[in-house]
């Protein structure tokens, strides 16, 4: 009871602000900008920490800054619950004031994917949906920077074999993956890669019903003896594989898993056997960055945030939350200033999205030094490629462990605009962007 | 030929080849089993008693296990939070007693059924906004459930054996027999067999309808929490488990909707063979998850020849 | 008074056994005609028509399926889900393998593959009976969902494992596809509706009608009085799932515009379950009746707090709103099980007799 009191309190500015936001959105004193959350479900676990983020950000710089350059930002949330049904309600819900859409789930942004082009709004989809969306030509209003699925398989194999993909000639890979469009999202790439550089790709599908119960899966991996296991996992998925992983005693030096396998709270279940686990990542925790501070100061103390305790506000995922928001309000900010306008719409936003340039120096005055990996899209470039970094699990926190990573884009560019282009294709008539120089 | 070799030969032939991992994937097998069998049990007693095919047995499993958990994180402690846990699954009961059943006595089964559907959809709601969706930590050093592991060293492998799925299996036997003894030797117990019997002769006899119920979905419950704390301990505790109910669903068919033996019976044999199939011929042939059929595939094939399940009453009917 | 018989009197058998024995039964249906033809579309949003209009038909002509199957032939299905999913797929491989065929036949086409399978996995009910069943169309239910993912041929071998609507268009309208307008989809849909519910409307007051209340209200006293009872069980298969079949093309195709095999698992079988069982069984009305129940509500009740200035996270209407309709099947089925077309049979009869208690 306590927790639902403290959500309906705490909401209050929230939803007194949605009530109006649906008359007031249009007006020019606010931007509108909802997100397909998830914090119900069995990916509830894994979402909320994000969305608070996301939330508490926007919050912030209502707060701080009375707005973004004067106007405020109106912050909405549609429960999806991670249901592509529900997801597809909540975007129709919202489309008709948003300056863009956040799907939040590859299955909500393949369904919204073709709709962009005639509802003409940005889809922003950091570090998820559709690896091809990078090709901006084809992909005119999807947006998923920092780095794409298949940016991140490559990276982490780029990592374990020391920088020299040759060095897997013979070893062979698991790819323990949610039976998902999320989870199979690296598999062309994977094994494009396996074919050239001569190592075996083992797919382990984890059904949304087995999420819990892997054993089967852990069994196969025990047999197979992979060399390398890397997950694309999720929601409750996460926190059974480690568990799974420590009771089979696979080496967890050798259990890599992408940016959304690395939540602190799934890591805290096995703690200290899970020393070793490591996740890629674009984001990282700096607990003590001015930006964090501000958080503390002027949300969470005052109590406008749904945090159920502080220490959330160090996880990766919470940070991270507070990065995807970083972003889309520097897109809104560009398209501020170049539109010269209080309150872009769309159509405004999305030339932000293409001119996003959250270098070291824009992250250092957002006080975020260090919390994003710096990167710059473009017209023809919707993702930035800024890389990641490896993060380790010590046994209490992810602590980052290597430098900056950075994708073989040699590799992957050709693979994207094939199927960026059979996407098109499959989807005629689709228009292209012919303005973009490549 | 290969084609046939894969399926009839070579699947044996791994099994001969490594024995220790053999006897992993039964002992996983029967983990799994153990826990299809027990949640199998809270629908068998239910069925018996009162005819209700009760889906919400699986989200009784996570609300148990949530409640449990929830008290400790409030600050209760374990032991104390165990029988407060108990006298929550008490109050659910007889609130589902008064609200739900009671008035729809008498009403065809698939009616009943849905009932409980919406059972399960309402505490899925209500247990969201009490707890949060985040996956909680099982407290099984709290509950002094011990977490290593036992390795046995066998046929130049090893079998690993985690003490908390042995608790658990222990726990478990424990938890049947007791249940048996209840059935068995309690006039509460017999009642209940006896409404399994004959619903009209056991109420021509003074038998208590509505007290029986209670009884019967608070045992349900007692063994949702057991459930809970058993798999929770495995892979914490969160509302996706609530898909276990869909697994216990063809354990139930298979060892026929009355019988407390056939529910256990056909849970282990269930939990073995899936185990068995996804990992000597799934996996290899057929792209893996086949857990996810299994099950039912069996029960069907099982049903084609023996319409009640294995151990189900005789079916029959009179024009 | 509004319903009142006087005056109108049946001169033959043939008038007595006529579709609307009450002429404002006509006139009614004949208003509600006009509400959907012309009024909606008129007044309309975009969000109306693809949040509510088109999935309350979509999922109205699923649960007219499983109702012929549970309602009318007695048997438990829930495998519904499943079902539509090969309708899905079915026509999305007639889509892409022949690019130039009319949608409607490749609709009505894919309707045959679904009932195929149907009837295969209706075969069991010779033997099986019961909750005994169910096991059968959930075998069918999970095997189909898992076949739909590893059957790489059937989503055309694309990496994601989704399938995608293409535009397509017919006589010059892009009827399906991200580039379809609402409305047209809206009446693409509602003609496919009304054409399927006039044929079950007639094959259920037919003979064959018949003969499946006769198998449901006691298979062996069916079988004794000669009716042949495998051809009633597997007709009812077979007619149900070809429905189910078409609502799921129609599902993904002119409203979901992209699926995953995840789509179809087991709780959209629930939830047309629900929507039959709300409405009422062996009622056709009923399933309109319960879709506009089922699929409506949840969109209403999640407006609702905004719209009111309730303080409340998108979250917790979410929890709310599952509590919400678990409470409301459960009344539901307290208050009324015969659902809600039983409800509607109820107030007509009043309102023939009306002003008159008796």
């Amino acid at each position: 009871m306590k927790k639902m009191m403290k959500t309906a309190a705490l909401s209050a500015a929230l939803a007194a602000g949605v009530a109006l936001a649906l008359p007031a959105s249009a007006q020019e004193d606010s931007i509108y900008i909802p997100n397909l959350s998830y914090r119900t479900g069995p990916f509830a676990a894994t979402g909320t920490p994000l969305m608070n983020g996301q939330r508490d950000y926007i919050t912030l710089l209502n707060e701080r800054d009375g707005g973004l350059n004067g106007v405020e930002l109106t912050y909405d949330e549609c429960e999806t619950g991670y249901n592509t049904e529900k997801g597809v309600e909540c975007y129709e819900r919202t489309k008709e004031n948003a300056v863009v859409t956040q799907p939040w789930s590859t299955g909500i942004t393949l369904q919204v994917l073709p709709k962009s082009n005639v509802d003409e709004i940005p889809i922003l989809a950091p570090g998820y949906g559709f690896s091809p969306m990078a090709d901006g030509k084809v992909f005119q209003w999807a947006f998923n920077p920092p780095s794409s699925y298949w940016d991140g398989a490559s990276m982490i194999l780029k990592h374990i074999s020391e920088g020299d993909l040759d060095n897997l000639n013979g070893k062979k890979i698991a790819l323990l993956h949610l039976d998902h469009p999320y989870g199979k999202e690296p598999i062309p790439l994977l094994q494009a890669l396996a074919e050239q550089h001569g190592f075996t790709l083992l797919p382990i599908p984890v059904g949304l019903t087995e999420m819990q119960n892997q054993s089967a899966q852990w069994l196969q991996i025990r047999r197979e003896r992979p060399d390398f296991v890397l997950m694309w996992g999720w929601g409750a998925m996460n926190a059974g594989a480690v568990t799974e992983a420590a009771k089979t005693r696979y080496p967890m030096d050798q259990f890599i898993g992408i940016w959304w396998s690395g939540h602190d709270g799934d890591l805290k279940l096995i703690g200290e056997e899970g020393k070793g686990y490591r996740s890629i990542s674009w984001s990282v925790p700096v607990p003590d960055s001015q930006l964090v501070q501000d958080i503390r100061q002027y949300v969470v103390e005052p109590g406008k945030s749904l945090i159920e305790n502080e220490s959330e506000l160090d996880s990766v995922f919470y940070q991270r939350g507070l990065m995807i928001s970083a972003m889309l309000v520097e897109a809104i900010r560009a398209a501020q200033e170049e539109f010269d306008t209080q309150a872009p719409d769309a159509e405004q936003v999305r030339w932000g999205l293409e001119n996003l340039n959250m270098d070291e120096a824009r992250l250092e005055e957002l006080g975020a030094t260090g919390m994003l990996v710096p990167f710059k899209t473009s017209c023809a470039d919707h993702t930035g490629h800024g890389g990641a970094w490896m993060l380790e699990w010590d046994g209490e926190k992810f602590v980052k462990v290597s430098d900056l990573i950075t994708p073989d884009r040699e590799a992957i560019e050709p693979l994207e605009k094939q199927e960026a282009e059979a996407y098109a294709a499959a989807n005629a008539p689709w228009p292209v962007n012919e303005e973009c120089e490549m | 030929m290969d084609f046939l070799n894969a399926i009839f030969v070579q699947p044996f032939a791994d099994m001969a080849a490594a024995p220790d991992f053999l006897l992993q994937v039964v002992w996983e097998g029967l983990v799994g089993g153990v826990l299809y069998a027990l949640i199998a049990l809270g629908f068998v007693l239910i069925y018996k008693s009162s005819r209700i095919f009760n889906f919400a047995q699986g989200i009784m499993v996570v609300f148990a296990a949530l409640t449990l958990v929830g008290l400790t994180e409030k600050g209760v402690p374990a032991l104390l939070a165990l029988p407060l846990t108990l006298l929550v699954m008490l109050v659910l009961a007889v609130t589902i007693e008064r609200a739900v059943l009671r008035p729809l006595v008498n009403q065809p089964d698939i009616i009943l059924f849905m009932a409980t559907i919406g059972i399960t959809l309402f505490l899925i709601g209500f247990g969201e906004i009490i707890f949060g969706g985040e996956n909680k930590v099982m407290i099984t050093r709290e509950l002094m459930i011990p977490t290593d592991s036992i390795t046995l060293d066998l046929f130049g492998g090893f079998v690993s054996i985690e003490q908390k799925d042995l608790t658990s299996v222990i726990g478990a036997v424990l938890l049947v027999a007791a249940l048996l003894l209840f059935l068995n030797r309690t006039k509460t117990g017999r009642a209940i067999r006896a409404l399994g019997d004959d619903h009209q002769a056991a109420l021509s006899v003074g038998i208590s309808l509505s007290t029986i119920w209670v009884v019967v979905w608070f045992i349900a419950g007692v063994i949702a929490l057991a459930t809970g704390i058993a798999w929770g301990a495995r892979a914490g505790v969160s509302f996706a488990l609530e898909v276990i109910a869909y697994k216990a669903l063809p354990v139930l068919m298979l060892g026929g909707l009355e019988s407390v033996m056939g529910a256990i019976i056909g849970g282990l044999a269930i939990g073995i063979l899936e185990k068995l199939f996804e990992v000597y011929w799934g996996q290899p042939l057929m792209g893996g998850n086949t857990e996810a059929w299994f099950a039912y595939v069996v029960a069907l094939i099982v049903l084609l020849f023996r319409p009640q399940g294995l151990f189900g009453e005789r079916i029959i009917e009179r024009v | 008074m509004l319903y009142r018989t006087a005056g109108q009197f049946k001169t033959s058998y043939a008038a007595d056994h006529a579709l609307f024995p009450v002429r404002q039964d006509a006139i009614l249906l004949g208003v509600v005609l006009i509400l959907a033809f012309v009024v909606f579309p008129l007044t309309a949003s975009e969000f109306a028509f693809r949040a509510l209009l088109i999935p309350v038909l979509i999922y109205a002509l699923a649960a007219l399926g499983l109702n012929i199957l549970t309602g009318y032939a007695g048997q438990l299905s829930l495998g519904t889900g499943a079902f539509m999913g090969v309708g899905a797929y079915a026509c999305y491989k007639l889509i892409t393998l022949f690019p130039e065929m009319n949608i409607v036949v490749a609709i009505a086409l894919s309707g045959f593959f679904s009932a195929g399978v149907g009837a295969l996995f209706g075969l069991p009910s010779l033997r099986i009976k019961g909750f005994y069943l169910a096991i059968a169309t959930l075998a069918a239910q999970f095997f189909l969902v898992w076949l739909f993912q590893k059957w790489d041929w059937l989503y055309n071998y694309s990496a994601s494992g989704a399938i995608h609507v293409p535009n397509i268009s017919m006589f010059g309208i892009t009827v399906a596809g991200p580039r379809a307008a609402a409305i047209t989809q809206y009446y693409f849909v509602l003609a496919i509706v009304c054409v399927v519910t006039f044929f079950a409307i007639n094959i259920t007051r037919g003979r064959i009608g018949r003969m499946w209340k006769a198998v449901r209200d006691m298979d062996i006293a069916a079988e004794l009085v000669g009716i042949n009872l495998m051809r009633a069980k597997l007709t009812a298969f077979f007619v149900s799932s070809y429905i189910v079949g078409v609502s799921g093309a129609l599902f993904v195709f002119l409203w979901r515009g992209a699926a995953e095999a995840n789509l179809f698992d087991i709780p959209l079988s629930f939830r047309v379950l629900f929507i039959a069982i709300i409405g009422g069984l062996g009622s056709i009305l009923g399933n309109y009746l319960g879709a506009i129940l089922i699929v409506a509500l949840p969109v209403i009740i999640s407006a609702v707090p905004a719209m009111l200035g309730l303080p409340l996270a998108s979250a917790t209407v979410e929890h709310l709103n599952v509590m919400i309709i678990g409470v409301l099947i459960i009344t539901f089925l307290i208050v009324e099980p015969h659902g809600l077309a039983r409800f509607w049979a109820v107030i007509r009869e009043k309102l023939i007799l009306w002003p008159f208690p008796h």
